[in-house]
């Protein structure tokens, strides 16, 4: 097994020292337990009726975000190398860079990547450019996959169908996230205040406990600009406000008056509770300054809780409550549906792309999920399993309780009641309409443009977008 | 012996630009596989009514010359100061090369986070301190372009002063004797002897920063990723993304092409002046 961080490819000396500076950072025990597991048990994978070696030799190329779920998974795929007698080689692209990378390398055919933390938002351009296979033949064929062991149905609903285009799936989530009201309980209770049920509420709350002067904010929401940062969140409140993507004739619509009572509601009630600096904030800026206990609330991902109710780093343990996000005036605003997604890209030899459907099966099994997380050997257990079954299991619950207040149960809630897999708009297009509606969203939020302006403007550009301008 | 370097050189550098002008003459749209074609000069048209890019070009030119001359007045006038202290000159040395030896990706991200944050960060601590009161430096769509150009000029200066050090320490001591005996005023000294005989060398730095500054991307990028809204972004951001976030290469590859153009008539301009002079 292998890791490399991207763009140190070029210079070796500045690649030794990127690994050393790894091997420093966070990962003398990845190396540890890799060779303390090394010889673990086989016996759960090998119960499966299926050829683990049929790919034996070959290599698969992963490309994954430095994140901590994920140096789990590398920490224990010793055991599928010795398992499949298949090499990994994982290369670590920061997440702000690993789609445009993925894209270059599947566009150009050079399948220097089998499989990647994909975007789900991106499955649909996949799709389209044929760059991904279609990965029922390979649920389907019994001497690949044993269907009752690997139990593809099991993993969340939501997840499985943002990563299928026309019912059929082109990526399996390896983990996800959603996102949930993160407020602290301790202000609440003492306050008697409760979470919010409705976007008012959220308001109301806000009010009580801001008060900057002693460095307290009432409330928060991510203002930097991306498709997958400030359009993270814009969309979960536009659906709260009744609003819709595609008209009545299919053609999508991003101003209509939902969406204009959304966008204000975004930008008032971050302009008037957040730190101002959260204009330019992404999800890390919010838990960072939550875990310094100057946030009352926010809502975004539950990954979050790797930072707030980190112990070292973190002075509100014990004093965080969780739950769903509020209905907005006209219904529920949807909880976000992401999972890094694993795909096979096309352009590889049908050799090598069984190999990668190994290695991915492996992944999502049940089996590694739990290896990763509640019986994972080394602290920093993960916690985005992608099984419902395997979030009811006591072990489960039991890593999970210094987490907070209700954290299941809210993440549960979201993830199958909140969900609607159209939150965002699921077409090919959609890197362009995300850029283009993150921009004009922080130029309304910073006082650049006015919302209804702003959304005419996103409008135009959103046409000539669709003709493929 | 000469053909295979010429062909090493063409390979690397000239044919990747001839293919990004082609590139730019064509729809090549990822998002819609079908829809590539040869469309001339459409992309270039198009630029013409498309207000993002005549806004990133417009900042991409206040950027270039304001961190420039920033840079170039900074950087002498510490070069000047420095100059008259013999003793401790390696301590300002080693001090100046610092800035340079940070990625600018590093530099961005250092600035944006620990120094420019409201309520947080240093600079902002230091401005309400000062009484100037508390700011959002990245945020409000002014101060963001102010920040990115003043984290650039910061970034660079010391290499302007260490360029204007290595000038100034050799030129000739009699000139100058010869000057104060004329009782020529510092000034003067400084306009009818110093700037003349350093004149190369400031074209030559001149040079060397201004295709810097107009190919800048990384510390921007990672300070305010272009924003608020588009303030900050530059004509290189804006291709960056054209081309690799709405994946539209055809049209990414000709505001490319525009920069490319821009970049090398000023240095040609400025190469002229250098054989003037």
């Amino acid at each position: 097994m292998k890791i490399v961080k991207s763009g140190s490819r070029s210079s070796p000396s500045r690649r030794k020292f990127l690994k050393a500076g790894v091997a420093v950072a966070g990962a003398p025990w990845i190396s540890r337990f890799a060779h303390a597991q090394g010889a673990a048990d086989l016996g759960a994978y090998q119960s499966a009726k299926i050829n683990w070696r049929l790919a034996e030799g070959q290599t698969v190329n992963v490309a994954v975000i430095p994140a901590s779920y994920f140096d789990n998974l590398i920490a224990v795929t010793p055991e599928f190398e010795a398992l499949t007698g298949i090499k990994v080689r994982y290369d670590k692209v920061p997440p702000g860079q690993i789609r445009q990378k993925v894209v270059l390398d599947m566009s150009s055919k050079t399948a220097n990547i089998s499989t990647h933390a994909g975007d789900p938002m991106y499955i649909p351009l996949y799709a389209a450019n044929k760059w991904a296979d279609e990965l029922e033949p390979y649920l389907n064929d019994s001497k690949l996959t044993d269907k009752s062991w690997f139990r593809h149905e099991d993993i969340f609903e939501a997840w499985r169908k943002a990563d299928m285009v026309s019912g059929k799936t082109y990526a399996i989530p390896y983990n996800g996230e959603m996102t949930i009201q993160t407020y602290r309980k301790d202000l609440y209770d003492a306050k008697g205040l409760k979470p919010a049920e409705t976007l008012d509420d959220i308001v109301k709350n806000a009010k009580a406990l801001h008060d900057p002067a002693n460095r307290m904010w009432g409330f928060c929401l991510r203002g930097m600009p991306g498709a997958g940062q400030n359009m993270y969140i814009y969309p979960s409140i536009l659906l709260g406000f009744g609003g819709k993507w595609f008209d009545s004739g299919g053609r999508i619509k991003v101003n209509s008056p939902e969406a204009l009572a959304a966008l204000e509601w975004y930008v008032n009630t971050n302009n008037t509770y957040a730190p101002q600096a959260a204009q330019n904030w992404n999800w890390p800026d919010i838990a960072d300054a939550f875990a310094q206990g100057t946030i009352g609330c926010y809502i975004d991902g539950h990954s979050a809780v790797s930072v707030i109710a980190n112990p070292e780093r973190s002075k509100v343990m014990g004093k965080i409550g969780f739950a769903r996000w509020p209905r907005g005036p006209k219904g529920q605003c949807a909880s976000s549906i992401w999972n890094w997604a694993m795909p096979i890209n096309s352009a590889l030899p049908e050799k090598a792309r069984q190999a990668t459907w190994l290695f991915i099966q492996w992944a999502a099994s049940e089996e590694t999920q739990a290896r990763t997380s509640y019986r994972f050997k080394g602290p920093g257990k993960r916690f985005d399993l992608n099984r419902l079954s395997m979030w009811k299991q006591p072990e489960y619950l039991k890593t999970m309780e210094s987490a907070g207040h209700n954290f299941v149960p809210a993440s549960i809630d979201s993830l199958t009641r909140d969900t609607n897999v159209d939150w965002r708009p699921r077409v090919p297009q959609w890197p362009a309409i995300g850029e283009t509606m993150a921009k004009i969203i922080q130029a309304t939020l910073v006082g650049q443009m006015k919302p209804r302006q702003a959304l005419d403007d996103a409008q135009a550009q959103v046409e000539r977008i669709m003709k493929g301008g | 012996m000469v053909a295979p370097g010429v062909l090493a050189l063409a390979a690397t550098t000239t044919f990747p630009l001839l293919y990004l002008v082609w590139q730019s003459l064509q729809n090549i749209n990822l998002a819609m596989p079908g829809m590539d074609r040869y469309v001339g000069l459409e992309n270039y048209v198009r630029m013409w009514d498309d207000a993002r890019f005549w806004a990133a070009l417009g900042f991409t030119i206040v950027y270039a010359a304001s961190t420039v001359l920033l840079q170039l007045v900074l950087g002498l006038g510490m070069a000047l100061l420095i100059l008259r202290i013999p003793r401790a000159q390696w301590a300002f040395r080693i001090a100046a090369i610092l800035p340079i030896v940070i990625a600018p990706v590093v530099a961005g991200l250092f600035w944006r986070s620990l120094m420019l944050t409201p309520d947080f960060g240093v600079v902002d601590f230091a401005s309400k301190a000062l009484g100037l009161g508390s700011h959002n430096w990245l945020g409000d769509p002014a101060l963001a372009r102010v920040s990115v150009i003043a984290i650039h000029t910061w970034q660079w200066t010391p290499f302007v002063f260490l360029y204007m050090l290595a000038a100034l320490a050799a030129l000739p001591s009699e000139l100058y004797e010869a000057a104060r005996i004329d009782r020529a005023s510092a000034w003067r000294r400084f306009v009818h002897i110093t700037l003349p005989l350093i004149r190369p060398a400031i074209v030559v730095v001149v040079i060397l920063r201004m295709t810097v500054a107009l190919s800048a991307f990384a510390a921007i990028y990672a300070a305010t990723g272009g924003g608020p809204g588009t303030a900050t972004e530059i004509l290189n951001l804006y291709a960056y993304r054209v081309s690799f976030a709405e994946l539209s290469l055809g049209y990414g590859a000709s505001a490319a092409v525009v920069l490319l153009a821009m970049t090398m008539a000023v240095a040609a301009v400025l190469f002229g002046l250098r054989r003037s002079s």
